[in-house]
């Protein structure tokens, strides 16, 4: 096996494809990253069992095809700290791979491809066709609502729910959720639903590119494949049932507020300063104009921040997790933010101001 | 090896009653419910248990047994304190005490240098101290671990002291009923009994895998417990609100210059208890304390967010002008803010449970 590939084309597949590639391994192939050659075709792979990423790209000139695993950290490390524009041979000698560019050289342990696992996929018949950006959306706008270890392991987790021409992702935590619903073409009678993990989510929006280039997607009861003209994503779903989140959309707020999103999100930020750093509480007293947000310490330190907002009603003193508020404030893009509330006990519905595909909702903190 | 202490009060509630009403002392007493009202009753004397009486017994029952028995009502209050200051001496012995409830606590004294660092004389200590200051008596169990250590405090209550050493060990579960173990109570014994086990001599013939095929995750357990092995940690759950080191020198400190020093390894041994504690502290006051050789004693402290030699030096220096002379004490702390405790907001759940 031998082949020569710039550093450039090399260095982005192999980095996206070694971001699943866990540190810690028991298995000692599973911190490998298998790379296989067909002519001029290169193929690297990366898994932890649960996530797969393969990464494709064509040599400018074939080499002698063949495949083999190697240390995935350290062939990274190797690729990135070479010079901008070299080129890479790679090939094997007995045992050992070998790397080579300029006055450089690098021999590495190897395993055999043979030993290499893939995560076993099983036929699947939901298949939904987009553009890229369409999915990073779905993501961008929700991936942070994901809870990271929580007992409830079906939150630590993305649901995507498919219906005709319709895809919803939705996160949360148990505290707040968000929401995020695009059309895109799928043919799919009855409402399904999936549970990605989460870390499949997060390897799988740094795949998706901006633009209008294509992937499709075939969802089956057990798994999802992700496939782009570079990479193909393969992750377990998680086998659980997620919240009926339907049911906790806040319903009948009576104050509606408008207010300036970039001025409320620096408000936040500049009072979450005195907040307390493990609870994080900040309240929110409402009046007509004006949102007024208050943050206290244990230290007795305390913040206040005046906004000017559009509203009429009655007062309110409600309390929230003052990170909650900035997660939502941060990837909102619109200039104006709405925000619907009832009362101190009920959930805050946040989003942007019109035709809007995502929407947000905040449990407060009783005060 | 480690060296764990089993305090258990004896009789808690009745010995506080009887500390505080002589009169009551050398009869038959019980703390607990109103027979009245079908209470059970929380602890008694061991006058009251000569009648067979015992705690969760429904008090009409006990006085069917004994009609001279005096049922007190609780004064939880007064309990607790006397439990709290029960525990501020385990305190002075080690930082990693885990009550059980308010008369039973188990203390790991490994790493404490007090007395020596024996974990009898410790018990010791703590035993005489508690008569002396609270005026109740506690039994002790000293042993290499928690399982051991419990049944030691019961082995020779009341006011007993039992240690098992290391070496012990092996001689005293060989010979210890099984029935001794918690957890294994009646139905189990029973069980036991029709395998002619008695004793956890005659439990450590059965292989792990005889024992947990037979009784599950018990089986286990026993198969460990039987041996004398626990390798549960103690958990200390305490809160404070400072943490401080002193040191008192067997020669008085002269001069300034001679206190000052003497901080350096006194910030060590700072940091060092430090790393113990989690990190939902946050240190907002550094203080210095000081006793000349005539016991006069000075404390001074500053707000500061950072342990430095410096502000120490400054502290010490400031609190040493206020006397000036020979110093016999010096100490070094700091206050916490408690994040834990700041509980003014409680996150409401989206998914109501």
């Amino acid at each position: 096996m031998k082949f020569v590939a710039s550093r450039e084309a090399l260095l982005k597949p192999l980095q996206l494809v070694a971001g699943v590639v866990e540190r810690r391994q028991t298995l000692p192939v599973l911190s490998n990253v298998l790379i296989q050659l067909d002519g001029d075709q290169l193929s690297l792979t990366g898994t932890d069992l649960e996530v797969e990423i393969v990464g494709r790209l064509q040599l400018e000139a074939a080499g002698d095809s063949g495949e083999i695993t190697v240390p995935a950290k350290k062939l990274v490390d190797i690729c990135r700290s070479l010079p901008e524009g070299s080129d890479i041979e790679f090939s094997l000698d007995e045992q050992r791979a070998l790397i080579r560019s300029g006055r450089s050289r690098f021999t590495l342990s190897t395993l055999p491809a043979s030993d290499f696992p893939s995560v076993e996929d099983s036929p699947g018949d939901l298949r939904i066709e987009c553009a890229q950006q369409e999915i990073k959306r779905l993501i961008d706008r929700t991936a942070f609502a994901m809870a990271q270890q929580d007992v409830r392991y079906y939150l630590n987790g993305m649901l995507w729910e498919v219906r005709q021409g319709q895809v919803r992702s939705v996160a949360t935590d148990g505290h707040r959720m968000a929401m995020c619903t695009r059309d895109v073409n799928v043919d799919c009678a009855e409402k399904v639903q999936a549970i990605l993990p989460r870390k499949g989510v997060l390897e799988l929006s740094r795949l998706m590119s901006e633009g209008e280039d294509q992937v499709v997607i075939v969802l089956s009861p057990n798994h999802i494949r992700v496939t782009t003209d570079d990479y193909t994503f393969t992750s377990k779903l998680v086998d659980g049932k997620f919240p009926d989140y339907e049911r906790v959309l806040p319903r009948g707020g009576d104050k509606v507020i408008m207010g300036p999103r970039t001025e409320l999100k620096q408000a936040f930020s500049r009072t979450s300063i005195l907040s307390n750093e493990k609870y994080r509480g900040v309240r929110l007293l409402l009046a007509d104009g004006q949102l007024t947000i208050v943050a206290n310490n244990p230290e007795q330190e305390e913040a206040q921040e005046e906004v000017t907002v559009d509203y009429t009603g009655p007062e309110l003193e409600v309390g929230f997790n003052v990170s909650y508020l900035l997660d939502v404030t941060n990837v909102i893009a619109h200039e104006n933010i709405k925000i619907t509330l009832s009362d101190a006990n009920s959930s805050a519905l946040l989003e942007e101001p019109e035709s809007s595909d995502s929407l947000y909702v905040v449990m407060p903190m009783r005060l | 090896m480690r060296k764990i202490i089993h305090c258990d009060a004896d009789c808690f509630f009745a010995a506080v009653e009887i500390r505080d009403d002589p009169r009551l002392q050398g009869r038959a007493i019980a703390v607990g419910g109103n027979p009245d009202r079908r209470g059970v009753l929380s602890t008694c004397n061991y006058e009251a248990r000569r009648y067979g009486i015992h705690s969760a017994m429904p008090a009409a029952h006990a006085l069917r047994l004994c009609p001279d028995l005096i049922i007190l009502p609780h004064r939880m209050d007064v309990y607790r304190d006397v439990s709290q200051a029960m525990r501020q001496i385990f305190y002075d012995y080690s930082e990693r005490v885990e009550p059980l409830s308010l008369d039973e606590a188990f203390i790991d004294v490994s790493e404490s240098e007090q007395c020596r660092g024996s974990a009898t004389l410790i018990a010791q200590d703590i035993r005489a101290r508690v008569r002396k200051d609270l005026g109740i008596s506690v039994s002790a169990g000293v042993a290499p671990n928690k399982f051991l250590a419990k049944i030691a405090s019961d082995w020779q209550k009341p006011d007993g002291l039992t240690v098992i050493t290391p070496a012990q060990v092996s001689e005293f579960v060989a010979r210890l009923p099984v029935r001794k173990i918690h957890g294994v109570g009646k139905a189990m014994a029973a069980r036991l009994g029709e395998l002619g086990v008695t004793t956890c001599g005659d439990l450590q013939h059965y292989s792990i895998f005889e024992l947990s095929e037979r009784f599950g995750a018990m089986g286990r357990r026993l198969h460990q417990l039987c041996r004398g092995e626990d390798d549960r940690p103690v958990n200390a759950s305490r809160r404070r609100k400072s943490l401080s080191v002193e040191k008192t020198w067997s020669e008085d400190l002269q001069g300034l210059e001679s206190c000052l020093a003497g901080l350096p390894r006194l910030l060590e041994k700072l940091f060092a208890r430090l790393e113990d504690l989690d990190d939902d502290y946050r240190v907002v006051k550094l203080f210095v304390k000081i006793k000349f050789a005539d016991f006069t004693q000075t404390t001074l402290e500053r707000a500061g967010k950072h342990i430095r030699i410096s502000a120490f030096r400054e502290l010490c220096a400031e609190a040493y002008a206020r006397q000036g002379g020979a110093v016999r004490l010096l100490g070094l702390g700091v206050r916490f803010v408690d994040l834990r405790e700041d509980r003014a907001y409680y996150q409401l759940p989206l998914f109501g449970d």
